[in-house]
């Protein structure tokens, strides 16, 4: 029971830090302030959302054929696509193409984070810079990620201040507008030293090769805009068959993770190209020279064939869930490994690397039920969790 | 079953679920022990319709202080897995455990059956023609289905079944919101001849009162606490409120966003509270503090379960001057019975 034992005891230290359960809990109420205000604005978002569910459903039995689909639409583009099976696959594709002693701007990616990503680049003896505001936090912290959309949601401002003064070596106020300029600051040459840009996507068209990327902070535009090379990493599950399917999908993410708009929709399907010189095609204009995406299964297509637990695939990462849910109103992330709650645990066990810490997750789930409410792809977490507990206790 | 799977279940879990098995009850409590509350009332033993107590009621007393018992280790440097395992396995060795700790600590049984009374009061006053199993109530196994022993839980369903065919049982009248579902949705699932007609006490209580006068002993502001189990399992939302509404005297405040299927669990269910003892208090004093916000005198909720906590939560809060009462309670003041 060490595992256990451990998790337990970091849960608790979570549940009576008295910072995280402030943090949440001012989080928790903008968030229902801001989603009940972008749902009365644009009450199609609720329909859209169904249909969205539909469009899901479908792709998530087609990832094979749609992950080929794309691989050639992005192809056509003069982009280059891969298919890795695995998260050691991925890393190796990604790591050929990287090679060392590079400078790397990267993008907030769950997909990186679920196969440590930035860690492998670093080994690798890189110079990786988180640019998300979150995840840059996070980095110079060395603390992990508590939130899918708000990594650092149980960092207060003070601490911030704290960690920003020591990197410029300022005395800097616990103000968050000098903290945000700080942070511009401290990354905008980056961008442009920088010899490679990843990212991940919030969605993928299939038919085109069209990769859906959404931001309020800019930081995605520069780091696949700027370098001379963009490398995404992309989840199978983030697939669906068409153009339009896309716009509806990310539309849907971005309204019930509270925003109505968010400040920028990014669509990148191919490195930069231009023809206005006797209307040849040249690639390598204004934006990256190459353009490489990594489709990666990593356990999605096994977990696709499970009549229950190939809900968690579904999933849009909204983050709404966890806004709901009593136990991370306490402990943030901490009840959580890569991803977070009930459908963290569905998600820990398709990565499979550790089983004990998988079933201590599945037994923290209260399986109340109020995260299946707020989702809008309907995912009913509490039966997937009873359902992973099972397939735990018969040693599956 | 997989010894190696079964080692990741935490043993708190694996305790309560080897006394259903065994004792057909949630705590390994002896037969019978349950049924006490009901020894006045003359209900009949073989009857159509029943009314399902449920262990969560039956036991309230023993419930609340074994879970005291847990807390209290779980917060000390031991934690509460190790006492756990080991009452597990006490009772291996035939040492009631359970027994023990009702000897040593129960105290005001009275209150605690209260709602089960009040429950068969209101359903006498009614018009209402039912027996109860007593001694012969099964445990409805709901926790196997929970914690994964899927195959436990099918096993502990055809015996419930059995149980309730043996006793000429047609309809049954549930409680606990738990037990409830788990008769009315999750047994049928393994039961390929079921056919017991399963309804809700606030169901039947809201067909009945429909040409009542009710009207409560005094003015009084109450907030309803929505059980996750009644409300997003069984999908009784409106029922509640409506009885509430019905009873002049009553005024009944909403929380802030968290009512209905919003509402937030009040940190017990699906044997949480016995894996994570001390953050399911902290879950309850969370909920207590929502619902005492609304300024309301009276805490009225459904589930024995959540009455345990949310009684917790407010005294954690030292908050003396507001009730927690079963809606089978406020219903039975209301009807003067």
């Amino acid at each position: 029971m060490s595992v256990f034992t451990d998790y337990k005891k970091e849960i608790m230290d979570a549940a009576h830090n008295e910072r995280i359960r402030i943090a949440l809990s001012r989080a928790i109420k903008r968030y229902r302030a801001n989603i009940n205000n972008a749902l009365e604005k644009f009450p199609h978002t609720i329909k859209m959302a169904e249909e969205v569910r539909e469009i899901k459903v479908k792709a998530i039995g087609e990832m094979e054929q749609l992950a080929e689909q794309a691989c050639e639409a992005i192809e056509a583009n003069k982009g280059k696509a891969y298919i890795a099976r695995t998260a050691d696959d991925a890393l190796n594709i990604i790591g050929k193409l990287v090679g060392s002693g590079k400078l790397i701007v990267k993008a907030k990616s769950m997909t990186g984070a679920e196969i440590e990503l930035r860690e492998y680049l670093e080994k690798q003896d890189n110079d990786v810079y988180e640019t998300d505001l979150g995840e840059f936090i996070i980095q110079k912290l060395e603390s992990r990620p508590m939130h899918i959309l708000a990594p650092a949601i149980h960092v207060p401002k003070e601490d911030v201040a704290q960690v920003f003064s020591k990197i410029t070596g300022q005395k800097l106020p616990p103000d968050v507008g000098t903290l945000v300029a700080t942070a511009r600051k401290l990354l905008r040459e980056k961008y442009f030293q920088a010899d490679i840009g990843m990212s991940g996507a919030n969605v993928v068209a299939a038919d085109t090769g069209a990769l859906f990327l959404i931001e309020n902070e800019g930081n995605i535009r520069l780091a696949t805009g700027v370098p001379p090379v963009h490398i995404a990493l992309v989840g199978m599950e983030k697939l669906v068959p068409t153009f339009g399917d896309a716009c509806k999908v990310a539309e849907v993410t971005w309204r019930y993770a509270n925003y109505t708009i968010p400040q920028y929709i990014s669509v990148v399907s191919g490195p930069s190209s231009t023809s206005d010189i006797e209307k040849v095609i040249t690639y390598g204009a204004h934006g990256p020279i190459e353009f490489h995406v990594i489709f990666m299964d990593a356990g999605r297509t096994e977990l696709a064939k499970h009549p229950i637990l190939c809900q968690a695939l579904y999933c849009l990462r909204c983050g709404g869930c966890l806004y709901e849910c009593p136990v991370f109103s306490v402990t943030a992330g901490y009840f959580g490994d890569k991803y977070f709650a009930g459908i963290g645990a569905v998600w820990a066990s398709m990565m499979r690397d550790n089983k004990e810490k998988t079933a201590a997750l599945a037994y923290t789930c209260l399986t109340c039920g109020r995260c299946k409410i707020r989702c809008p792809m309907k995912i009913d977490t509490p039966e997937m969790v009873i359902e992973l507990r099972r397939l735990i206790a018969e040693g599956a | 079953m997989n010894k190696k799977g079964k080692g990741l279940i935490p043993p708190g879990l694996i305790y309560m679920a080897d006394n259903i098995t065994s004792k057909q009850n949630l705590l390994g409590a002896p037969k019978g022990t349950g049924a006490k509350w009901a020894e006045d009332l003359n209900l009949p033993k073989e009857a159509e319709t029943i009314f399902f107590a449920g262990c969560g009621y039956q036991y309230t007393t023993t419930l609340k202080s074994m879970m005291s018992l847990i807390r209290k280790m779980d917060k000390s440097p031991v934690g509460a897995e190790v006492p756990i395992s080991i009452a597990g396995f006490q009772k291996k060795m035939g040492i009631d455990l359970a027994g023990v700790y009702r000897k040593l600590l129960v105290k005001d049984t009275d209150s605690d059956s209260q709602p089960l009374r009040d429950a068969v009061k209101v359903l006498r006053n009614l018009g209402t023609e039912f027996g109860y199993l007593a001694d012969d109530e099964p445990c409805c196994g709901g926790l196997l289905y929970y914690i994964g022993l899927q195959s436990k839980f099918a096993q502990n369903a055809r015996r419930v079944y059995d149980e309730l065919k043996s006793h000429g049982v047609k309809r049954i009248i549930g409680l606990v919101p738990s037990c409830t579902y788990t008769i009315r949705d999750l047994i049928p699932k393994y039961i390929e001849e079921y056919d017991l007609e399963v309804k809700h006490f606030s169901e039947v209580v809201l067909e009945g009162i429909q040409s009542r006068e009710l009207r409560f002993p005094r003015e009084v502001k109450v907030t309803y606490h929505d059980p996750c189990q009644l409300a997003r399992y069984l999908g009784l939302i409106d029922e509640p409120r409506q009885i509430l509404r019905a009873i002049k005297g009553i005024e009944l405040i909403e929380t802030d966003w968290t009512n209905r299927e919003w509402a937030t669990c009040c940190g017990g269910g699906s044997g949480f509270e016995v894996v994570f003892p001390e953050l399911s208090e902290i879950l309850a004093v969370n909920r207590a503090r929502e619902l005492v916000e609304t300024g309301a005198e009276i805490i009225v909720t459904h589930c024995p379960g959540c009455i345990m906590q949310l009684e917790d939560g407010l005294k954690k809060l030292k908050i003396d001057n507001v009730k927690v009462l079963d809606l089978a309670q406020i219903v039975a003041m209301a009807m003067e019975v």
